[in-house]
């Protein structure tokens, strides 16, 4: 595995540009702000790292994703309850948006009175789409990971013990 | 039972009730607000059973959609139902953790119900926003930042940040008078790949596609696109499709706006 640093340090930086112009549309406040960099520049310089290792861009997102997600958890006494969001906010950065619109035009391409050469046009149409879901699973699921091995239990309903017992309705004869 | 035990049962049926209704207000609220904010069906759901249950009422079932919430409360032999309609779905995480927050004292027990509604109204309205020029010019950053990510020439980096805030600028104007989320996505999107192109044309850049991709992607619905994933995983399949359906809508009008930029521009065939 080859890095090249120079590369590394461009995408982490341009990572943590990109998820502060969301944060700031998010509505973070000025305090979080930092965090959404950090969170961007650390997760993508994870998928890079993980792209440079020859990973495809889904195994590297979802990569980035965990280790934004765990961080994010991790640092939960200084972040508060804001830490997953933060997390969230560093891999939008990672959002295929452009993947999609590759997609879509190529769905359009195929609409055309003559499509030039469809079969090629469906197939690299589909290709972006389908990478573009497997990126956006991976990570919604990377995110999810941390948030569901490190959760306190929290409890969100009575037990059944404790549950309330509704009146019977009657209905009139 | 004497008939004297039956009227004293009934009233006090009668004045639990009555002690609900603000209940289901409270909870209701922060729901609503949770939901307006970009949280996940599980946040609003645990947000709002800790409220319930810190409120005095001893059973919560909440039941959300993608427009509006029911909630069913109970407490003794008396239970109520309640819905609401939820406004547009966005995201303000400083709105949203100052309702956790919030949410959190009350489920301590620090306010009586009236008083948990009042401070709900007082968060609401007083959580502050970014100025929107400052909104605008972080998006504009935050799209070039993404061009440059896609591996868009640094010819291109001003137009796709004049473009991205420009786009974000006259988005909110729309957004502020209530234009449909498709019509604004499908125009934005318009706009901004036409405005990135145009400049990053004229100044030299051998990436004019990417750049006009670049330039939309403030149009991306990503949190909502997480929303969706995290509410399918955790069992609201319901509201977990309903949001994937409006996340592809959006992503087809702002890709058919970019392609009408592109062709008119002789940039896409």
């Amino acid at each position: 595995m080859t890095v090249n640093l120079l590369h590394l340090v461009h995408q982490a930086l341009f990572g943590a540009i990109a998820a502060s112009g969301f944060g700031i549309l998010f509505n973070f406040g000025w305090r979080d702000i930092p965090w959404c960099a950090a969170s961007g520049a650390l997760a993508l310089a994870t998928r890079t790292l993980g792209q440079d290792a020859g990973w495809n861009l889904e195994a590297a997102a979802f990569a980035a994703a965990v280790v934004a997600g765990f961080t994010a958890r991790l640092l939960r006494s200084h972040l508060g309850i804001g830490g997953h969001d933060l997390a969230a906010a560093g891999c939008i950065p990672m959002v295929p948006g452009a993947l999609a619109a590759q997609g879509i035009f190529g769905l359009y391409a195929l609409t055309a009175p003559t499509p030039i050469n469809p079969s090629a046009t469906l197939v690299t149409s589909m290709e972006s789409i389908l990478r573009v879901l497997f990126t956006m699973a991976a990570i919604g699921t990377g995110l999810a990971i941390a948030t569901l091995v490190l959760r306190s239990p929290a409890k969100t309903s009575l037990p059944a013990s404790e549950r309330h017992e509704f009146p019977k309705l009657r209905l009139k004869e | 039972m004497t008939r004297l035990d039956m009227i004293n049962a009934t009233e006090s049926v009668l004045v639990e009730r009555e002690q609900l209704i603000p209940i289901a207000e409270a909870a209701l609220l922060v729901a609503r607000l949770l939901m307006e904010t970009g949280a996940s069906a599980k946040t609003v759901h645990e947000e709002c059973s800790r409220v319930v249950r810190g409120l005095g009422a001893q059973h919560v079932d909440l039941r959300s959609g993608y427009d509006s919430l029911e909630i069913t409360i109970a407490k003794g032999a008396s239970y109520i139902t309640r819905i609401v309609e939820i406004g547009p779905l966005g995201v303000n995480y400083r709105l949203a953790h100052a309702v956790r927050a919030l949410a959190k004292r009350i489920a301590e027990g620090e306010f009586t119900t009236a008083e948990a509604i009042s401070e709900l109204t007082r968060v609401q309205k007083g959580t502050a926003r970014h100025p929107r020029w400052v909104v605008a010019v972080g998006v504009g950053f935050a799209c070039a930042a993404f061009g440059r990510l896609l591996g868009m020439d640094w010819a291109a980096f001003i137009p796709v940040l004049a473009g991205g805030t420009v786009g974000q600028w006259v988005r909110q104007i729309l957004q502020r008078h209530g234009v449909n989320v498709f019509a604004v996505a499908g125009g934005i999107a318009f706009l901004a790949s036409g405005l990135g192109a145009l400049g990053s044309r004229f100044a030299g850049s051998t990436t004019v596609p990417l750049a006009m991709v670049a330039s939309v992607l403030l149009l991306v619905p990503g949190v909502p696109a997480l929303d969706a994933q995290y509410d399918i995983l955790e069992g609201h399949p319901t509201l977990g499709i309903a949001r994937a359906v409006v996340v592809s809508m959006t992503v087809i009008f702002m890709a058919t706006g970019v392609l009408i930029a592109g062709v008119l521009l002789g940039v896409l065939k």
